[in-house]
């Protein structure tokens, strides 16, 4: 065996033992919240959502889709006593 | 937090709302527990609303022992029908119950339900106008009976002691906290597992059923040693290409709207939804005749505009905005359909926990409701109908029966395994592992079927039991999302071994094996169950198929055999039998 032989074994045998690295990804979400209607403190559509993937963001107190995981169902949109929420059509299914 | 109930219900969608409302109005001092994984004001399969019930059995429209053999026809045969005539006879009362707590249904001039024919058979739908109604009056219900709601709780395990029922634990998918709640009966309402396979759009989340229904109720009725039933009977859907809803037959259908090839042919006779038409959509849109389409370009504009009404303002509301986004009308063009990613669903097919017709699963003190308990074709209809029915046994087994008692090491185990992925922090992100068990459920599981295909994908589900132990979470959100990750994972293990196990062809698509292609009743005429086994695995076994309480003729059996439409060389119309 070649030395690139050798040593492609001990990385594939590495490459089984070694720790995971990560990244962060930016995602385009669905749920759009207009921050000038949404008021700060109201938890309405937080509620509504079925997957629970929306919260509120620490930076401006108001509601936002932490999460990319939208049945785009609308239950927010409709729930929200300001009209602050718009539901996109998720980009993959539109 | 631990805490005692006299009955749990977990899920609160359709079934878990009427059963909470009749336990507490039974037990008026009593406790009784609702645990949603979500909020009950948008939980569950209609968290927003459904336009029409698809079962409606109406006194001088239709009969109980009728509805008992077009679903038994529909279903091939393998039904236990004392449970579908339970419904049958207990459901128009719901529908009464129903109108009374101000469900507004469609009615003619004269104040009698305008029920619509859509099955192949009989009239069943009963549309539902103003369906996107229900949820808010099921939990102004809820609260008014002073059920104890835990909201944004997902349950994980049942508790046993001895084999019975002792509770239920779980986790709180905001705080993390893991919770123990004790009681002698739990009804199970967990919803569909409408998260196996994974759309052909790939978003993770763009299922047909709402993504919080993961399978939840069935892994639990699994591991709580319940046996499920019908497994391999996938429910798959016509929908819209791309779109999660369904194009809608059932709306458009009885106002002229019917599905077409991409030459503009018909080729079913019936668009309701059973595993033969499915067949039947498969072929037409992997021939050249494909795509398949929802026709309506020929009906009037003010058909169109009450479809719209009906189709774009309850149980999809986003599917407007989903064909404007397409620069699509009803008027101009057709709308592509395509089928759905396979699921587990005793609502739509047969897929789910066994239930006798008193909604008992085969361990005491547990219970099914809803889409996750077998009850073919059974609906929303037959979600609020067994929610009630279950809420009555529960009711009823509990002063027979002493305390039972948690155990405390079932406990500490399972606190373990909720909590275990916050020590993974690096770990795999929960949504990479569910894309990969989910691409592999298409690759290996989705009709048709073989014997190669399906063990290859089973030696991948077995690697997947080692690979959750390196999935991570940071936070109780993603502590969810994994519990999740293990309910799917089971109900594919699940999927794959009892397809593996009824080696024939049955339910058109829905049990299509290209290595066995015919049906098989001198061998297969049985229920295929399957439990936790001795050693943990999963086991199989045939259950045969009681004597009728509604007896069917050998032509009643068939009668969802020849829903292709054929033009022979006379030019009429006529059905096919394969």
């Amino acid at each position: 065996m070649s030395n690139l032989d050798d040593r492609e074994v001990a990385k594939a045998a590495q490459a089984l033992r070694v720790g995971n690295a990560q990244t962060v990804r930016v995602y385009d979400v669905p749920v759009v919240v207009d921050l000038a209607k949404c008021i700060t403190g109201c938890r309405i559509c937080i509620d509504s959502c079925p997957v629970d993937c929306l919260a509120v963001n620490p930076e401006t107190k108001k509601a936002h889709m932490r999460h990319d995981e939208c049945w785009y169902c609308l239950a927010c949109e409709i729930d929200c006593p300001k009209d602050a929420i718009t539901v996109k059509i998720p980009f993959l299914v539109r | 937090m631990s805490e005692d109930a006299d009955v749990i219900i977990v899920g609160g969608g359709s079934a878990g709302a009427t059963a909470a409302i009749r336990a507490q109005e039974r037990l008026p001092r009593g406790r009784v527990v609702l645990l949603e994984k979500a909020h009950v004001k948008r939980s569950g399969a209609i968290a927003i609303g459904m336009d029409g019930l698809n079962n409606a059995i109406i006194p001088g429209h239709a009969t109980p022992e009728q509805y008992v053999k077009e679903i038994t026809t529909a279903n091939d045969g393998i039904v236990n029908q004392r449970a579908v005539l339970a419904y049958a006879v207990a459901s128009y009362a719901m529908i009464e119950q129903l109108d009374r707590w101000g469900v507004k249904f469609q009615k003619t001039e004269s104040g009698d339900f305008d029920v619509k024919k859509v099955h192949h058979q009989g009239r069943y739908v009963l549309p539902m106008p103003e369906g996107y109604d229900l949820k808010k009056i099921l939990t102004r219900l809820i609260k008014r009976a002073g059920v104890q709601v835990h909201n944004r709780f997902a349950a994980t395990r049942v508790l046993l002691d001895r084999g019975r029922v002792a509770g239920v634990i779980g986790v709180d998918v905001r705080t993390g906290e893991v919770s123990v709640i004790r009681a002698k009966a739990v009804i199970l309402c967990c919803g569909a597992s409408g998260r196996l396979g994974l759309p052909a759009s790939g978003y993770l989340y763009g299922t047909y059923e709402n993504p919080s229904n993961a399978g939840d109720g069935y892994s639990m009725a699994y591991h709580a040693g319940a046996e499920l039933t019908g497994i391999e009977c996938f429910q798959i859907n016509p929908l819209i290409k791309d779109y999660n809803g369904p194009a809608c037959a059932y709306v458009t259908g009885p106002l002229g709207g019917h599905t077409v090839n991409a030459r503009g042919d018909r080729f079913i006779q019936s668009d309701y939804w059973s595993g033969q038409m499915m067949l039947e959509f498969y072929r037409e849109l992997h021939s050249s005749n494909g795509p398949v389409y929802l026709k309506l370009t020929h009906l009037a504009p003010e058909t169109l505009e009450e479809i719209e009404r009906v189709l774009h303002k309850t149980e999809r509301p986003s599917r407007g905005r989903f064909h404007l986004g397409r620069g699509h009308s009803y008027g101009s063009d057709r709308v592509e359909m395509h089928i759905s990613e396979i699921g587990l669903c005793s609502g739509h097919s047969a897929s789910g926990v066994w239930v006798s017709e008193r909604g008992e699963t085969t361990v005491p003190g547990l219970y099914a409701a809803g889409d996750m308990a077998c009850v073919p074709h059974n609906y929303l209809l037959g979600a609020l109908t067994y929610g009630q029915i279950c809420a009555d046994s529960a009711l009823a087994y509990v002063p027979q029966v002493g305390d039972a008692a948690v155990d405390r090491d079932q406990v500490e185990l399972e606190r373990a395994r909720i909590l275990a992925p916050l020590s993974r922090p690096n770990g795999i992100p929960h949504h990479q592992y569910e894309y990969k068990v989910r691409r592999l459920v298409n690759d290996y599981l989705q009709p048709p079927k073989s014997e190669n295909r399906m063990t290859q994908g089973l030696a991948y589900f077995t690697r997947l039991r080692d690979e959750l132990e390196e999935v991570g979470a940071t936070n109780p959100h993603e502590l969810m999302r994994v519990a999740e990750c293990a309910f799917i994972r089971d109900c594919a293990e699940m999927a794959a071994r009892a397809s593996l196990f009824r080696t024939e062809s049955r339910w058109g698509l829905y049990h299509h094996r290209l290595d066995y292609p015919e049906k098989n009743d001198a061998e297969w005429f049985v229920h295929v169950n399957l439990k936790k086994g001795p050693d943990g695995e999963m086991l199989l076994s045939k259950r045969p198929v009681e004597e009728y309480v509604v007896p069917m003729t050998r032509e009643e059996l068939s009668g969802y055999q020849g829903l292709r439409v054929r033009a022979p060389e006379n030019g009429a119309l006529e059905a096919t039998t394969p």
